[in-house]
């Protein structure tokens, strides 16, 4: 086990190098002079000069990569130009918020999604799996500012059980959760259905059948435990989705969050503030592909044994 | 490696876990500050563009204005104007002590006055030479010259007293951990865009003679919560999340009237909207063009229909409870569609098929800007289709909040929407001074006449009567120069749960204050 | 692909039940769509404040905006941004993402792996914020959402004519065309595309479904068409402040692409099922 864990966070290296590469370049992609997003409009020449060499920017582009990378890995995210406070601690007052919001999101859409998922695949074909998937077909359809606003209607304002905006508290996630969580469900419930189909059909199941094991425990025991692999897959990567893909939700909720934190720096041009973000959630993706593989691994029968 | 995002990380979940076991019940408070006042990125007053109302809960200020723009004596207690305007002498209150435990003397109010020397905010003690400490307790300002505006400068919130030390000392990151002023509430914690929380300072016994409560505020917390939109606001007021909201839009007004268990109330607003318009760029180059883009804009529509007949229309640049804003009648600005369109024709601009006006086969069309506010974006758009009526094309394009102002630096706008909250004639001087080119003279307006007149405004009054007659024949030539067109004037509007706070009578100043706020409480 | 080939499907998709219901919706917001102006009393853009947030009645059926302009009128106008820019940008990435991904798969190595992580990346990072950083650097309106969306589907139509290709490829009779000295550009037009062209199609087709969500959603930002121009999600955006006043105003551009892209899942279900053959021969 050591082993392929050492050769996938190895694999990973080149990966993060590759990124890191394309997020430093975001600042110089963007139309103009990056020292016009630092400086205010008739700064005069010398100072204007002062910051471009205080931020590096007079040097070769390889150079400020490398003076920038060796920041990154010092823990250094730089200065936000708007707030003028460490990036560091925004994104530190961010990240909890995310974590909690997408922690539960996905504890919420994985339970709900899986069970719908077994549920759909034991009735295939009738009513009840008809009914399952049409509702997660409908519920992943929605768009979730919407729902989120008819939900804050519904439960926070007419019945009052929840709180309506902000991040204070365990119930003020609910709502947030179910909003987010209704898209996961769907795609978990669909890949979990089809898995436990395709498992359903192996030979192995054939032969506990034949051995006159209860049907109910053959499919919870050993059929769903094949199907989980690619659900966990499917989790694993979209681990991102998580982390960002809330930033809609964090909007109608004003809440705080790593995708509005993003958002609201690249609306304000606090390029130091994107490109932290950016590269949080960049690991976060490859931390998940990681977690993905891993836990692939432990899953599954056959890897497990060959890692011995 | 990630060593200081980790240590950040912690702290903040520390933060964020004491956040949720904070106890609902005692003197405790949610505020939600008005749409307009979000997004400070710190408490340093000196060095604030925009301040929001947890400003004058944290600084006192020397002296508080009344509603009735009446001046109070406050951490001053008394002052002497000498007879020909070139010094003051304030006399401070004894025993006042900042947060930290320092007293306020006259050597510090010699010491904050210059660090605005270097501020955006510099003009405010433009006039001021320098501060003199007699003794311990009186303050003398030699003035360069008279500046009958002293007293109001003295009273705004920029001018909130800090321990200068404290800001000296902590650079960029002073106001944001901390922030020391001598106000009836200290900074306990501040997360940009989400909150600021206050504790009660028990040690306070300066107020203002102007509120009731004597000592320390009944109050033992407030919490100012920053919301971008006002339906969420209006949603957590309805639903019990938050006991009071201090800006209501108009669209909310009717809703709250039914609503048993809140009340509203209103004071004077201070609030201008109005549509800039650059002077420098084509077609506004032609004073023509200028005046009728302002004429086509139609005031008593957007007053009834966008903002329910609530507050009243602007018909030149100033509130109207401000004398200034009494210019001659015939150079108020209002809706005149006719002289618009024989305005265009005259200056060659002739109306085409599609209802967009041109010249020498070049279409009328301008950039019309905005910002992201959900009124902005409303009003914007009527704005858009009442020039379109006179055959003026106007694309809207919208910026955030918060980086407008730079955008407006480069110059480039033609047409935009905003508004500024103010209420002393000095902003005509602070949106049309011709050395202000981008922000805040958005309409890069720089005129020989309009300079001099200014300059005889800021500098050439000595008594508070000439500064009128000065401010009103300044602020009349402007609007005569078309470098704007005014739209509305709100009055302000406040609400609150009337089952779980106690609200003063009547608010003194012309906004809710420390000085009002040591008379809130919460009912038990 | 013979016109048989791609009308087959489709009947067989129209033949089922959710199916014809599906695409009958679909065709109606399509021609509603096109022959907008001809359909609607009213003018889009045209504000007449004094009649603003009309509830719905009988000479507005889904009441009027904050603007006094008819909901009916706008909604359909908007299908036409709301389409048009989905279709487009999805029709745009499609046609990349082939290109992409059967080079990639075709010829392998460096290559290969070169896209295969900036697609892996770019898939695992939501599509909302792809759109939401690339129309802060073109900027906002109908192009700049174009392009966002485009790119934020890149990755997956990328990834599946990859793996399509990569099936494909080995197959016999590939390597016999390439024996009789077949050219690779040959193989790829002739053999391997048209082979990966139904999944990646009905692919495409789902992801229209997502790209209308997705613009919506940009459109709630403020970052998709201008004012006047009517979106689906434009008109929620100013709809989420008016929730009290006018719930009508956010609800009924909400249900319209609900609606739609319900029906584009539903046809593309059963596109799936007409064409999955093998699986329809052991449902059997």
């Amino acid at each position: 086990m050591p082993g392929f864990l050492i050769r996938r966070v190895l694999l990973l290296l080149p990966v993060f190098l590759a990124v890191s590469v394309v997020i430093f370049l975001i600042l110089h992609l963007i139309p103009g002079d990056p020292v016009d997003n630092l400086v205010k409009v008739g700064t005069p020449a010398a100072k204007r000069a002062e910051i471009t060499a205080r931020y590096g920017l007079d040097r070769p582009l390889v150079v400020q990569y490398g003076i920038w990378l060796w920041a990154v890995m010092h823990g250094d995210l730089g200065t936000s130009i708007v707030t003028h406070r460490p990036v560091a601690s925004l994104i530190g007052q961010a990240l909890p918020h995310s974590l909690a919001l997408g922690g539960a999101a996905l504890a919420f859409s994985s339970a709900l999604g899986i069970l719908l998922g077994v549920v759909a695949a034991a009735w295939r074909d009738r009513w009840p799996d008809q009914i399952i998937m049409g509702g997660v077909l409908v519920g992943s359809t929605l768009p979730s500012f919407w729902l989120g606003l008819l939900l804050i209607l519904a439960f926070a304002v007419q019945l009052g059980w929840f709180p309506v905006s902000g991040a204070r508290g365990w119930d003020s996630l609910i709502l947030p959760v179910l909003t987010i969580g209704l898209g996961g469900t769907a795609l978990v419930a669909r890949v979990t259905r089809v898995a436990m189909i395709e498992a359903g059909g192996r030979d192995f199941v054939m032969l506990l059948h034949a051995k006159g094991l209860p049907p109910g425990r053959i499919r919870l025991r050993h059929v769903l435990r094949h199907a989980l692999i690619p659900v966990v897959t499917i989790l694993a990567l979209r681990i991102g989705w998580i982390l960002g893909g809330a930033v809609t939700v964090e909007y109608v909720f004003a809440r705080p969050g790593l995708g509005s934190t993003l958002i609201k720096g690249l609306n304000q041009h606090d390029y130091p503030v994107v490109q932290a973000c950016l590269l949080m959630l960049a690991v976060a993706v490859m931390l998940g592909t990681l977690l993905g593989d891993v836990v692939q691994a432990l899953m599954d029968p056959r890897v497990r044994g060959a890692l011995g | 490696m990630f060593a200081r995002i980790r240590t950040s990380i912690l702290a903040a979940s520390v933060s964020a876990a004491a956040l949720m076991t904070l106890p609902a019940a005692g003197q405790e408070a949610t505020f939600v500050l008005s749409t307009n006042e979000v997004g400070i990125p710190n408490y340093n007053p000196v060095m604030a563009v925009n301040t929001n109302t947890a400003f004058s809960m944290i600084y006192d200020t020397l002296v508080a204005q009344d509603a009735d723009l009446s001046f109070h004596p406050f951490l001053a207690e008394s002052w002497d104007e000498a007879p020909d305007g070139m010094s003051w002498v304030f006399h401070l209150k004894p025993g006042v002590k900042f947060h930290n435990g320092k007293p306020l003397t006259a050597a510090v109010i010699a010491k904050w006055i210059e660090l605005f020397r270097k501020s955006e905010n510099s003009y405010m003690v433009d006039a001021v030479d320098r501060v003199e400490a007699v003794d311990d307790l009186t303050a003398k300002f030699v003035m360069k010259h008279p500046e009958p505006n002293l007293l109001f400068n003295l009273s705004s919130s920029f001018m909130g007293v800090p321990d200068p030390d404290a800001i000296t000392e902590m650079g960029d990151n002073y106001g944001i951990s901390e922030a020391v002023g001598t106000g009836p509430f200290k900074l306990e914690s501040f997360t940009l865009g989400q909150e600021t929380v206050l504790v009660r300072n028990d040690d306070y016994a300066w107020e203002s003679p102007l509120s009731a409560n004597k000592g320390p505020a009944k109050l033992e917390r407030i919490t100012f919560r920053e919301m971008a939109e006002d339906s969420t606001a209006f949603l957590e007021l309805k639903s019990g999340g938050v006991d009071a909201l201090l800006s209501v839009p108009t669209d909310y007004i009717d809703q709250i009237k039914a609503e048993p268990t809140l009340a509203l109330f209103s004071i004077p607003g201070q609030e201008v909207y109005y549509m800039p318009i650059n002077v420098t760029r084509e077609p506004f180059t032609d004073i023509k063009v200028r005046q009728a883009a302002a004429l086509a804009i139609n005031q008593k529509e957007i007053l009834e229909n966008v903002f329910g007949g609530h507050g009243a229309v602007a018909n030149n640049f100033l509130i109207s409870a401000l004398p200034e804003s009494k210019i001659d009648p015939s150079l108020d600005i209002s809706y005149d569609p006719a002289k618009a369109n024989a305005l265009l024709d005259e200056a060659g601009w002739k109306m085409g098929a599609d209802g967009v006006r041109a010249k020498d086969g070049k279409p009328l069309s301008v950039a019309l800007w905005t910002q992201s506010d959900s009124i902005f974006r409303r009003l914007t758009e009527v704005v858009q289709a009442q020039l379109k009526a006179v055959g003026i094309d106007a694309k809207i394009t919208t910026f955030d909040s918060s980086t407008i102002r730079d955008q407006y630096k480069a110059g480039e706008q033609q047409l935009a929407v905003r508004s500024y909250f103010w209420n002393n004639a000095d902003i005509v001087d602070w949106f049309f001074g011709g050395d202000r080119l981008g922000y805040p003279n958005i309409s890069m307006f720089n005129d020989p006449k309009a300079e001099e007149l200014r300059d005889k405004a800021m500098k050439g009054s000595k008594t508070q009567d000439e500064r009128v007659q000065n401010f009103t024949a300044y602020h009349a030539y402007v609007t005569s120069q078309f470098p704007y067109a005014p739209i509305y004037q709100p009055e302000q509007n406040m609400a609150y749960n009337k089952d779980r706070l106690v609200m003063p009578d009547r608010i003194h100043g012309t906004s809710v204050t420390g000085v009002d706020m040591v008379d809130v409480s919460v009912k038990e | 692909m013979s016109l048989r080939r791609t009308l087959g499907p489709v009947r067989s998709a129209l033949a089922t039940r959710k199916g014809a219901l599906a695409g009958l919706w679909l065709a109606l917001v399509v021609v509603v769509a096109v022959l907008a102006p001809l359909l609607t009393p009213y003018a889009y853009d045209i504000q007449s404040l004094p009649d603003a947030f009309r509830p719905p009645a009988a000479t507005h059926w889904l009441g009027t905006d904050e603007f006094g302009r008819d909901l009916l009128t706008r909604i359909i106008y908007g299908a036409r941004t709301s389409l048009s820019v989905s279709v487009v940008s999805i029709a745009v990435s499609v046609l990349a993402g082939m290109i992409l991904g059967a080079a990639a798969g075709y010829f392998g190595g460096r290559l290969d792996q070169a896209v295969t992580v900036v697609v892996d990346l770019t898939w695992s990072f939501p599509e909302i914020l792809v759109a939401l950083i690339l129309v802060a650097i073109i900027g906002p309106g109908v192009t700049g959402t174009m392009v966002a969306i485009g790119v934020a589907y890149l990755a997956q139509f990328t990834r599946l004519t990859r793996a399509q290709i990569m099936t494909i490829r080995s197959e016999t009779y590939i390597e016999a065309a390439r024996s009789l000295g077949a050219s690779d550009g040959f193989i790829l037009a002739r053999h391997l595309l048209p082979n990966a062209l139904g999944p990646v199609l009905i692919a495409g087709m789902l992801a229209t479904g997502d790209a209308i969500i997705l613009e919506a959603t940009l459109g709630f930002f403020g970052l998709g068409a201008q004012p006047p121009l009517p979106s689906w999600g434009a008109m929620m955006s100013s709809g989420s402040g008016l929730l009290f006043k006018a719930p009508w105003i956010i609800l009924f551009p909400g249900l319209a692409v609900a609606t739609t892209v319900i029906a584009i899942n539903l046809f593309g279900d059963a596109l799936i099922h007409a064409l999955d053959i093998k699986t329809r021969l052991r449902e059997a």
